[in-house]
């Protein structure tokens, strides 16, 4: 009896059937999954991970510091970082070069979690096909400029603006130093 | 003019009309296609171009048409070129045979013409047959002559693959022509007028259904569709026998493929669906008083019988997916033939008991 509807089950297509109904059913409960891409966007998650950029203060100055610690923390070897002492301040230092390579990026954002001053942050972008691989290469005027317009208030760690903790900026002139 | 000319003219007349219908619908079934495979794997499928992507198929032409014509290095030229014409021309040329509706006659001074064929030979079917396997030699060819591994093994494929199934359309249809007693198209369908149960798919002495199943999946192998798509399997032979292909020249291709899906579904309809006829005696609009528009319902049945064989084609191609080499012919060699010989033998045997069923 088992054989027989096995064999039944052959001769009459019984499977194929089976999987076009499910094919009907699906056309005939027609509910689409896709979005219409570049006219309708999905809702990006809270943490997501896009473009990096170089993040300022409130008063517009770089946060970085030159440390290059994000360059040694990439595991693809993005960043190249180019540190100087800041004129006339010998204890300061700032990046007085900043290069990305996009190209090798795979946003995996140690460089985030490896800034000391939160100078580098990972906006909301992701549109950055470009026709010239090279427009991938960025310098710190583009990263700045990503930042700018990505976090136009930057608050990312209220505690961390605090005049007392920022402590490496070097544009708070009128911010008594720290006692050595 | 002539009478000669007069009656060249009307034929050309007629070609153009049908290469004209056949022609849009080819692009109808390129959108339609894509909107319901889309459907059906809760996609939409083509939404840009015109309102829900309408006008897909004008942009798909327009593309094709403009892009550069590449002939690889190493190719043969000649055979480069002619390949495209060998799939689209009998592609093409079997519908002379297809009877789009009633068998009606009219009169053009002296000249008579069948409106709905363009030529009722009697050996319709047989002409479509012997021109399909010109068809496959359009593929072969056109793997061969592309210089390519691909190309060659998606040619080699279809040629195995075409000559195994086209014995199983032969044979399927053999049951359809004993009841008949005809090749023609036009005879044949004529004969099947009246309820459906006339339709030799489900007639008395010996109903075609089991050679109808048998011709459509053998249909299915025959115009390289899904899940018999070998000879084009992208995921083996990135695009089979016209990887090599490009511009122009694959849109003949194209062309070619989806003509013959319009091909095998106007016969399948034709011999075993009744053609033009209404599942009914007659038709709605002579019962209403108007005989004279009755072909326009017999065309809408022919229209409705050949577009539900070309929706489950797609409805197949979303379905299954492809067979393995061995497994297709094994299918086509162990269980296709012995069903349509065996059809043959009982269809034969009932036809000698009742010789008036």
């Amino acid at each position: 009896m088992q054989s027989f509807t096995e064999w039944f089950k052959t001769i009459t297509l019984y499977e194929i059937l089976v999987g076009m109904k499910a094919t009907l059913g699906h056309l005939l409960n027609y509910k689409p999954v896709t979005l219409q891409y570049p006219h309708e966007k999905r809702t990006l998650p809270d943490n997501y991970r896009g473009m990096l950029a170089l993040l300022r203060y409130d008063d517009g100055t770089e946060k970085c510091v030159g440390c290059d610690l994000c360059e040694a923390a990439c595991p693809s070897r993005v960043i190249r970082v180019v540190s100087a002492e800041v004129p006339g301040e010998p204890t300061k230092r700032y990046s007085k070069e900043y290069y990305m390579d996009m190209t090798r990026c795979l946003f995996c954002g140690m460089c985030v979690d490896a800034c000391p001053v939160d100078a580098l942050g990972m906006t909301r972008e992701f549109e950055w096909a470009v026709y010239d691989k090279r427009q991938l290469h960025l310098n710190k005027q583009q990263l700045l400029a990503i930042g700018d317009r990505s976090f136009p208030i930057r608050e990312k760690r209220l505690e961390l603006q605090h005049q007392n903790t920022a402590f490496f900026n070097v544009a708070f002139k009128h911010v008594p130093q720290k006692p050595n | 003019m002539t009478e000669i000319g007069f009656r060249l003219t009307l034929t050309f007349i007629q070609i153009g009309v049908i290469v004209g219908i056949v022609i849009v619908t080819v692009l109808l079934l390129t959108l339609a296609e894509r909107k319901v495979l889309g459907w059906m794997q809760d996609r939409m499928g083509p939404m840009e171009v015109g309102p829900y992507g309408t006008l897909q198929p004008l942009a798909d032409a327009l593309k094709l048409f403009f892009k550069e014509d590449i002939v690889p290095a190493g190719a043969n030229k000649f055979l480069f070129t002619a390949a495209p014409l060998l799939a689209l021309i009998p592609a093409f040329i079997g519908f002379a045979v297809i009877p789009w509706g009633p068998d009606l006659t009219f009169d053009f001074d002296g000249v008579t013409l069948k409106p709905f064929v363009i030529s009722d030979i009697n050996i319709g079917i047989l002409y479509i047959l012997a021109f399909a396997s010109i068809g496959a030699y359009g593929i072969i060819l056109g793997g061969w002559a592309s210089n390519s591994k691909y190309s060659l093994l998606g040619g080699l494929r279809s040629a195995a693959q075409i000559i195994s199934y086209e014995l199983n359309i032969g044979l399927a249809i053999v049951g359809v022509l004993i009841l008949g007693g005809s090749l023609s198209l036009v005879q044949i369908t004529n004969a099947q007028s009246g309820w459906f149960w006339n339709w030799y798919a489900f007639s008395f002495p010996a109903p075609q259904i089991f050679a109808l199943v048998v011709y459509v999946i053998s249909a299915v192998a025959e115009t390289n569709r899904v899940p018999f798509d070998l000879p084009e399997a992208e995921s083996e032979l990135v695009a089979g026998f016209f990887t090599e292909y490009s511009g122009l020249r694959f849109a003949f291709f194209f062309l070619a493929e989806y003509a013959n899906m319009v091909l095998v579904s106007c016969v399948a309809s034709a011999m075993f669906l009744g053609g033009w006829n209404a599942p009914y005696p007659g038709t709605i609009l002579e019962f209403m008083g108007l005989p004279s528009l009755a072909w326009i319902e017999n065309t809408m049945w022919f229209a409705f019988k050949t577009y539900s064989f070309l929706f489950l084609f797609f409805w197949l191609r979303a379905t299954l997916p492809r067979l393995r080499y061995d497994q297709l012919m094994r299918f086509g060699w162990k269980v296709m033939l012995p069903i349509a010989l065996a059809n043959i033998v009982i269809t034969s045997i009932a036809v000698y008991l009742f010789p008036n069923g």
